[in-house]
């Protein structure tokens, strides 16, 4: 097992055409409200599924359960390198004390962690984007595919979780009656080994 | 094809279905059959064969590989309404699809389940993927009628208003032609579908009385009302023929050894009158 440092941290805005328009580094994306959330900027580069399979977030979460993703994903990131954005390090810390607070093994649905600004279920700013959000369809045995195993682990969750957010149960949309959507919100995380800009004091809006 | 009407009038005199739909197509003599053949049916699972070819038209315009992976998640609306339903367990002939749900498997795998073991799960997840406006087009696209392909499998609510799949044992035949004479999209997209259909499962319809030499590539569907079977048989030594076999049955009075006799005694019937010589000289019937 590696950990995460054995990956490069990259600067979105360095990549190829491709890669940018489907991750969108930096960009915005409207929320369910129509408020505008900034998207990451730094990404791990994942060389090959070996690596995603090697890398260990947490004692019990590999990379490769964040990035499973399907057909619909963005063409450019159905092959390697792929990337994701660096606060799936918390995403996996926050999961690994789920797990030990439901004492159970926790699987993530495929598209049910990172996926990008481009994906075809993306269809405005979910915490899935960030990679700071998970879709779990079952704990321990447990399929969670009904209000009674949905409802009873999203109250362990807001218990044990301070600040995650669950999705309701109900079949509309921004509600959840096949998993359980844990989400900590519009997280960015900057890696100290991440790329930076040079420091400009003229540029607008700099906080310096 | 006269002796083999009279045949299947015997044979629907013996049995006690409400309606009979046979369509032949013989790819060696261009000899037809049509019986009932333009009558409409429910199309139970032999509407995943319309299916199959929107999937494959999907990967002939380059936008699936066969090996394109797809997250099986068990969640689908009506085609009423847009409300939720799902695919039970129970009630789905294949227990694989289901028990990977919450994880990914392969365009080819859901097709070759959605086919040979009749998945409604796998029929499900690819309609919703290639979009049923798709399948419908690539159906125009062939000029195929009698095959109307309006909604996804399961869909109980749909069902209760009347939005049904129906098929024409003609449209059966025109649709399965165009797999057999390797006119769908590429001849190698063509084999591909038919290695598909040749891995079918259940062998009581068409193949049921056949010589065991005789290969079929096949689709079935079974409901309370209707039991069907419609593919292409490949006798020895001889071009293939296309037949669509269709019934419907009262519900609350037909075991479903009375259906698959029908349908076997029908495709005997055909057999006999197209490659009946090779039929005795073939080592007799199987099954």
């Amino acid at each position: 097992m590696a950990d995460v440092h054995a990956l490069r941290v990259v600067d979105g805005f360095r990549l190829e055409k491709g890669y940018r328009d489907a991750l969108l580094p930096g960009g915005a994306l409207r929320d369910e409200r129509g408020g505008t959330r900034q998207l990451p900027r730094y990404f791990f580069e994942v060389p090959s599924w070996d690596a995603a399979r090697d890398v260990e977030l947490a004692p019990h979460f590999q990379l490769w359960e964040f990035m499973h993703t399907d057909v619909r994903e963005a063409p450019p990131l159905r092959v390697f390198p792929r990337y994701v954005p660096c606060a799936v390090t918390l995403t996996a810390m926050v999961l690994e004390h789920f797990r030990e607070a439901v004492g159970a093994p926790i699987r993530i649905a495929a598209n049910g962690g990172y996926r990008s600004p481009g994906h075809e279920l993306t269809r405005h700013a979910s915490a899935h984007c960030w990679g700071t959000a998970v879709n779990i369809y079952r704990v321990g045995d447990t399929n969670l595919d009904s209000r009674e195993t949905i409802e009873r682990f999203a109250g362990v969750a807001r218990q044990e979780l301070p600040g995650v957010w669950t999705r309701p149960f109900g079949s509309a949309r921004g509600f959840a009656d096949d998993h359980l959507h844990l989400d900590l919100g519009y997280v960015v995380a900057v890696p100290h080994d991440a790329p930076a800009d040079p420091f400009n004091p003229k540029l607008d809006g700099d906080p310096l | 094809m006269d002796t083999l009407r009279t045949r299947v009038d015997e044979i629907r005199a013996s049995f006690d279905a409400t309606a009979i739909g046979v369509a032949v197509y013989d790819t060696e003599t261009r000899g037809e059959l049509h019986y009932g053949a333009d009558r409409w049916f429910h199309a139970a699972s032999t509407i995943k064969v319309a299916i199959l070819l929107g999937v494959f038209d999907a990967i002939h315009r380059g936008v699936l590989v066969p090996q394109s992976r797809l997250h099986v998640r068990n969640r689908f609306v009506s085609a009423y309404d847009g409300s939720p339903f799902r695919v039970l367990a129970d009630r789905d002939a294949n227990s694989e699809v289901h028990e990977a749900i919450g994880k990914t498997m392969r365009i080819s795998e859901l097709a070759l389940h959605m086919i040979a073991t009749s998945s409604n799960l796998a029929t499900n997840l690819l309609l919703d993927l290639v979009g049923l406006a798709n399948v419908q087009r690539t159906v125009a696209h062939f000029g195929i009628e009698g095959v109307d392909v309006r909604r996804g499998v399961e869909d109980e609510l749909a069902f209760e208003h009347g939005i049904v799949n129906r098929v024409t044992a003609n449209g059966l035949v025109a649709l399965l032609r165009i797999i057999a004479e390797e006119r769908a999209f590429t001849h190698e997209l063509s084999r591909g579908m038919l290695e598909i259909l040749h891995q079918q499962e259940f062998r009581n319809g068409i193949p049921a009385r056949l010589p065991r030499a005789v290969r079929v590539a096949h689709k079935t569907g079974d409901i309370s009302t209707v039991a069907h079977d419609a593919g292409i048989v490949y006798p020895p030594e001889r071009r293939p023929y296309v037949v669509a076999i269709l019934t419907e049955w009262n519900a609350t009075t037909t075991g479903g050894g009375a259906r698959s006799s029908t349908i076997a005694s029908i495709s005997h019937a055909v057999y006999e009158c197209l490659a009946g010589d090779r039929l005795r000289t073939a080592g007799g019937a199987g099954g």
